[in-house]
């Protein structure tokens, strides 16, 4: 299988303190990688560097075979990746339907043709009745929805998504993973920090789990969660 | 059609036939078509993109400085001096906005207001192109098919024409991918560059385009002033005054600079023979009341209004 997204000595440093050590993946195409680890462990800087969002102080990565270490967010973004952000940002004085447009028009510049791919992209995550609705004043669930909408958009061939069930009650969390399982199978590649181990273990084909910045090990979801040191890693936390 | 194009050709029918009603209040009429049309230009970079600029005057004074000088010194026409300025001004806006879209919020802002003085100084001191500080006089100007350019008929239609086109280029930016991108620049640039937009050349390409079309009034007023003085036109005041136009009448909406140009400039007249000297406290006042009550501007709040509340009422049924 070819390998969707490469990464070799992933290292951020904040200051003084190296957020990410000499963290490497490799992700195959159509595949699920679940990241997780307790708070603080480096998830999201992670995920901030794969897409371009911090600055690397080491390390590689490559997209589909295409070395994208030294390009900005947005180029990452017109070479395939796709993300969402943990806490939602949507545009809010626009609508639903804007919101996706914005992403849509990356790769369908007229007008009528972005509006159907966002249309299409809002049908996908439920949220097309709403998409003349201000971005304003969505609830949770939707929010997540929408945001995942906007990272569909652009029509990536990795997504990234930070904590996307995070907070959702149990209908929506279920609705959330359907989502996602029925992109992966459209041979999306998916990269996700999650803290909800239902999600991680439904979904994931291969999991990394991080703490203080490293990767304390990695594998299979059910070997990984059995990991006395994974244990430890979460219950060191409290 | 969009219903703002039909808007847009019942008030270019208005203005045409303006000057047949109300043949005394040219130069009034004159005035409010150039707000209009700066503070659209304006708007484009200090309301769809979210970057303020203290520092338009300048482009009104490119413009008018190219028309002035290309006439009265090197005998080019009013249209090529246009045009020239059209250039200059892009470039004089890439330039700027390479320097200083990496600064944020206010420090733009004020970086703006540096670029109008720097000009005012140019002009002040190369004596020998800009007539230095006494300024530049346009004594003479080309017919074309007769037309009289300093004739305040023609000034009108050039100005009516100036304001419909800036305001004809926004509607159809509204529409389109380019407006789009710049109101996710303006919201949250690391959620714009999550859809794949480059913030800075979006930017950039805003504060191109609006100081351009400013630029383009810059000529027109020209030669409806057929005289320019740097400390006039390179004054922050005007600079302040474009701004104003468009925060009041509401930033990022089609209108509200329109709706601006004729609160402030109509109202300015009545201030400026009313109460003289205390014609800046009143604009003072007046963007502190609009900021406090109105912080969308006077289109931009009921606008918004009207869409929640329509919103609201359909989801309820
Ligand atoms: N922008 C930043 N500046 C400084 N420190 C940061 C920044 N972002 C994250 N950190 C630090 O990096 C570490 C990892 O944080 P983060 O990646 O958010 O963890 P996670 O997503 O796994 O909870 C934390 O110690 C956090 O305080
Ligand atoms: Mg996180």
């Amino acid at each position: 299988m070819p390998s969707a997204l490469k990464a070799d000595g992933i290292t951020v440093q904040f200051g003084g303190v190296v957020a990410v050590d000499n963290v490497s993946l490799d992700v195959q195409q159509g595949t699920i990688l679940g990241l997780i680890g307790p708070n603080g462990a480096g998830k999201t800087t992670l995920f901030n560097a794969l897409t371009g969002f911090v600055p690397l102080k080491a390390g590689r990565i490559a997209l589909h075979g295409q070395d994208v270490t030294h390009l900005a967010p947005h180029a990452r973004v017109r070479a395939g990746m796709g993300r969402t952000f943990q806490t939602e940002r949507p545009f809010e004085e626009l609508t639903l339907l804007e919101n996706v447009l914005v992403a849509a028009f990356l790769r369908e510049p007229k007008r009528r043709h972005a509006e159907q791919l966002a249309m299409q992209v809002l049908e996908q995550v439920g949220l097309a009745d709403r998409h003349d609705q201000p971005a304003l004043d969505l609830n949770l669930a939707r929010r997540r929805r929408l945001e995942l909408a906007k990272a569909l958009a652009v029509q990536p061939r990795v997504l990234f998504l930070d904590e996307m069930m995070a907070g959702l009650n149990p209908p929506a969390l279920k609705e959330m993973i359907g989502f996602v399982r029925e992109l992966a199978a459209q041979d999306l590649t998916i990269v996700m920090v999650e803290h909800i181990m239902e999600a991680i273990i439904e979904l994931s084909d291969h999991v990394i789990v991080m703490a203080n910045g490293h990767v304390i090990t990695e594998g299979l979801p059910r070997e990984v969660i059995e990991d006395p040191r994974v244990i430890t890693a979460y219950l060191g936390e409290d | 059609m969009n219903r703002h194009y039909l808007i847009l050709s019942g008030l270019v029918v208005l203005g045409i036939l303006y000057p047949q009603a109300f043949p005394g209040y040219l130069s009034v009429a004159i005035t409010l078509l150039l707000f209009a049309g700066w503070a659209t230009a304006w708007d484009i970079l200090g309301g769809w993109a979210g970057q303020v600029s203290l520092g338009h005057a300048s482009f009104v004074g490119l413009g008018g400085y190219f028309v002035a000088v290309g006439a009265s010194q090197y005998g080019i026409a009013p249209w090529w001096a246009v045009a020239m300025a059209l250039v200059a001004a892009a470039v004089l806006a890439y330039l700027w906005g390479r320097l200083t879209f990496k600064l944020t919020g206010p420090y733009f802002t004020l970086s703006t207001i540096a670029i109008a003085e720097i000009l005012r100084l140019v002009a002040i001191n190369e004596g020998w192109l800009t007539g230095g500080a006494t300024g530049v006089f346009i004594m003479s100007l080309p017919e074309p098919f007769g037309l009289d350019l300093f004739a305040r008929q023609t000034n009108y239609y050039l100005a009516l024409a100036f304001a419909a086109l800036t305001v004809l280029t926004v509607i159809a930016m509204s529409r389109n991918k380019f407006g789009y991108q710049l109101r996710a620049v303006r919201e949250d640039e690391d959620s714009a560059m999550a859809s794949g937009i480059n913030p800075t050349t979006v930017k950039l390409k805003a504060f191109m385009l609006s100081g351009a079309l400013t630029a383009l009034g810059g000529g027109i007023y020209a030669i409806f002033l057929s005289f320019l003085e740097p400390h006039v036109i390179f004054y922050l005041l005007l600079s302040v005054q474009i701004a104003l136009t468009a925060i009041i009448g509401g930033r990022g909406t089609i209108w509200g600079p329109c709706v601006g140009a004729l609160l402030v400039v109509g109202s300015g007249e009545v201030f400026r023979t009313t109460f003289a000297e205390a014609n800046m406290l009143i604009y003072g006042l007046l963007i502190m009341l609009v900021v406090m009550f109105l912080p969308r501007g006077i289109v931009g709040e009921p606008a918004r209004y009207l869409i929640r509340r329509a919103y609201a009422k359909r989801a309820q049924s």
